[in-house]
């Protein structure tokens, strides 16, 4: 079990890297860097300097006047490029690099561990026994925070490792790997690759906490440090500004609103874990989930009360409302995509939106015991959001933003598959889909980020606009067919991973008599094919290439994009066997719940439900394929543009059906307004009454002090009159108050 | 009949009572001065009678008043000098010993 026991040293091991990075090469690289020109100086200290919240304030202002400025590239060649741009360095120091280095070591080591735990765990390495059902506590690194008097309510700071740790913690670690070693080629000219380094390593800590959890305390730290890790991460490029015209924002306010939705979410969540708190004594997870025999537990506490527990889970899953982008607090996540792509593919794949999937299957028993409504809640919030996020997909221009739709939309199919699962399959297939997702949602952030490399190479700015990509294939052939690849296994095109995943949870929903669910679930799958193959078609493909269109085409920009260098391409390699692979994984189900029926590919095969979703995802493919490959991409708009329920369609799908916009109102007339009242009453009433009091004590000195004539004998008359009132007074008091 | 101790709190209160009137009303520092004195002196007039008329308490306590007497006189003449010096001083720096303009202490 030694194996076992040692585990926590995949947790600890990010936070090292993390603590290494700041305290020890990034100082070296900052003392390493050349500070021979003042201006350039001056730019690093920006970029480097953590000034997130005054600066990009500033800088936001004078947004829209595109200032060139001419600069050197990495080949000595001149280029312009848009002041919009972050700081770039010409090379990257020594310290730099080994900052670089030192995060992919610690990280290949964690990845190659956590792997190894994984294959003895199912048996596949005989090196270990299988963990038992229940995991088993890591006892090195957890301790009581806090002990009370009595036997319960004592504040452990505990982790645990089972098997749903175990998958997840291979998810994290393999992708926080290959995002890092990506970024090398990524991040080459990108100033602050030292802190970046650091920031992924904390990122990649925070969510092995959520990982490794045993309770609810050690959960919510996790989750809150996730948070600010997103936050650091999204605004890294500090010095970048909104693009208005391409609906852009900042990276610092995209960060920021980041952090304020799962703000939103999170009130949810700490108030239903207060809720199980109190009414039961205990964060831990399996002292929660114990049966009815355990004091502690739910069933024991809330035997009499089944609705408050019902109310309690509610809230806790506003918390993964909040954090995995679902209905209504999806809005954070599309601007996020204003991060280095590396770190969308981070947050998308394996860490962030990941988390709150995560906890709710952690805490699957608790929502199982409460109300039918606990789970209904989640399934439908998944349903509806998968549909809603899939359609907003269908009309977006933006490259990394049709990825955003889809993680949204993907996430509502794990909520679904959690939410309909019922006791006997427990979490398994909604983590499955977590799962297989994660592989191919980060090649396709991957992939996307190595388009964007190149025709940042190609064109000198910035471009994420499908309108001037297209026919990229014939440049990048290796990004092209990975990105292909995970297209179709996103599509649930037969064989590949998400064929397996999301038809689990598609016939699912068919088998537990949801119907609306199943309805919802199978049209998405139909969208979700149409618009990644379009995405697919619009960067790679279009009208004149080979295979009919898939393969090259017209190239819609400018310059000349080259294929990514090998630190890029040997991940997305990686990823696209993990994508076709990590379907045959059929022992997940039993894996993750002790006794829950494995995944029959024969059987799957052999039902007609599955060929039933998988002719909707050809119909969605073909359609992709019909529209995109035949026609240019601005006479479809033309078409689009000219008819009037299209284009109404069109514009509402553009603008997210105006969700954004209502916050905003919202925001700007109610928020705002009752500040705006609240701060007159803070003026007016609580200002006015402590100036009020010191005015009132001014202007009665001011009128008082008239009194003080300076005169000695107006003072005697005043201390013998008082004489005199005294002695009337006690003559009165003697002889007549008897 | 012959005097009686409310003789002599009658005369006290007389005298208290037009020293008083002096140093209220007088606008002469001197004046005022001399009020205080009368007062002043009314009050020892008050003591002694009380001392005298006192045969309660045994002999040394009932001549308590009359050294309280003597004190005041003393104090009194003190009290005198270092009047008449600051009228002095006043004097010399306003020209004026009119207590109602000295009235540099006001607001």
């Amino acid at each position: 079990m030694a194996l076992y026991d040692y585990s926590w040293l995949i947790l600890l091991s990010p936070l090292f890297a993390f603590a290494a990075i700041v305290f020890g090469t990034r100082i070296w690289d900052l003392s390493s860097r050349p500070h021979e020109e003042a201006a350039a100086a001056h730019e690093d200290a920006h970029a480097v300097e953590e000034q997130h919240g005054g600066d990009s304030e500033t800088h936001a202002e004078h947004n829209g006047d595109i200032e060139l400025i001419e600069t050197t590239g990495p080949h000595g060649e001149k280029i312009i490029l848009e002041d919009l741009e972050d700081p770039k360095v010409p090379q990257l120091t020594t310290g730099a690099k080994v900052s670089g280095y030192l995060g992919i070591l610690i990280m290949a080591l964690a990845c190659l561990y956590s792997w190894i735990i994984l294959l003895a765990s199912t048996g596949v390495l005989p090196i270990a026994p299988p963990l038992p059902p229940g995991g088993i506590h890591l006892s090195a690194i957890s301790y009581t925070w806090l002990q009370q008097p009595g036997p319960t309510a004592n504040y452990l700071i505990g982790f645990r490792l089972n098997n749903l740790a175990i998958a997840m913690m291979v998810v994290v670690t393999s992708v926080s790997l290959l995002v890092q070693f990506y970024s090398q080629g990524y991040m080459e000219d990108s100033a602050g690759y030292a802190r970046f380094y650091a920031y992924l390593s904390l990122f990649a800590f925070s969510m092995l906490m959520i990982v490794f959890a045993e309770n609810f305390l050690v959960i919510f730290i996790g989750w809150e440090l996730v948070g600010l890790s997103s936050y650091l991460l999204i605004g890294f490029w500090i010095n970048k500004k909104a693009k208005p015209a391409e609906d852009r924002l900042s990276p610092a306010s995209a960060s920021i609103e980041a952090f304020i939705v799962n703000r939103v979410g999170d009130v949810g969540f700490i108030i239903g874990i207060m809720i199980l708190f109190v009414n039961t004594g205990t964060f831990n997870f399996a002292d929660l989930a114990g049966p009815a025999s355990n004091p502690l537990s739910v069933a024991h506490n809330f035997a009499n009360n089944q609705s408050l527990l019902t109310i309690a889970m509610i809230l806790v899953f506003c918390g993964a409302i909040g954090k995995s982008a679902q209905v209504p607090l999806q809005v954070w996540l599309p601007p996020a995509m204003e991060g280095p792509t590396p770190v969308s593919a981070l947050i998308h794949a394996a860490t962030m939106v990941a988390a709150g999937v995560y906890m709710v299957a952690v805490t699957f028993p608790l929502f199982a015991s409460a109300g039918p409504a606990a789970f209904g809640v989640v399934a439908w919030i998944g349903g509806i959001t998968a549909l809603f996020a899939a359609t907003i997909a269908v009309a977006q221009m933006d490259f990394k933003r049709v990825l955003a739709f889809s993680t949204i939309s993907q996430l509502g199919y794990m909520f679904v598959g959690l939410g309909v699962a019922g006791q006997v399959y427990g979490p398994g297939p909604g983590m499955f889909h977590l799962f297989t997702h994660a592989f191919f949602k980060a090649l396709l952030f991957l992939g996307a980020g190595s388009v964007l490399h190149a025709l940042h190479h190609a064109m000198h700015r910035e471009v994420q606009d499908v309108r001037l990509m297209g026919g990229l294939a014939k440049y990048m052939p290796i990004t092209a067919i990975t990105w292909l690849i995970a297209v179709l296994a996103i599509s649930g095109f037969p064989f590949f991973a998400g064929f397996f995943s999301k038809d689990t949870i598609i016939s699912l929903a068919f088998d537990q008599g949801n119907y609306g669910l199943w309805a919802i679930t199978l049209l998405t799958a139909g969208i979700t094919a149409f618009y990644m193959l379009r995405a697919y078609i619009l960067a790679f493909g279009g009208k004149g290439g080979s295979f009919g269109g898939l393969w090259g085409g017209t190239y819609r920009g400018t310059g000349e994009p080259h294929e990514s260098p090998t630190t890029i391409t040997l991940p997305l390699i990686l990823l696209a066997i993990a994508s076709i692979l990590a379907g045959y994984w059929t022992g997940f189900f039993s894996y993750i719940q002790p006794g829950a029926p494995n995944l029959n590919i024969v059987e799957v095969l052999t039902n007609p439900l599955t060929w039933l979703g998988v002719v909707v995802s050809l119909i969605g493919l073909g359609w992709a394929y019909f529209l995109y490959t035949r026609f240019e991409f601005a006479a479809i708009n033309d078409f689009v543009q000219r008819n009037a329920l299209l284009r109404v369609m069109h514009r509402i799908l553009l603008r997210k059906y105006y969700v954004d916009d209502l916050y905003n109102l919202f925001i700007r007339y109610v928020v705002l307004g009752i500040s705006h009242i609240e701060q007159a009453f803070d003026t007016y009433v609580v200002d006015g009454l402590v100036n009020g009091a010191a005015r009132l004590v001014v202007t009665v000195g001011r009128d008082v002090r008239h009194i003080e004539t300076g005169r000695v004998q107006t003072y005697m008359v005043g201390i013998f009159g008082g004489v005199v009132v005294l002695i009337v007074f006690v003559f009165v008091l003697v002889n007549f108050v008897k | 009949m012959g005097l009686t101790l409310n003789h002599f709190l009658v005369l006290g209160a007389l005298l208290f009572c037009i020293g008083l009137y002096g140093a209220l009303a007088k606008r002469n520092a001197i004046a005022v001065l001399m009020g205080i004195e009368i007062m002043l002196n009314a009050v020892n007039i008050t003591l002694v009678g009380f001392s005298f008329y006192n045969h309660v308490k045994p002999y040394s306590t009932y001549l308590t008043g009359q050294i309280f007497a003597i004190f005041i006189i003393t104090v009194a003449a003190a009290e005198a000098a270092v009047a008449l010096a600051m009228i002095i001083a006043i004097y010399r720096r306003r020209s004026t010993v009119d207590v109602g303009e000295i009235d540099m202490m006001k607001w």
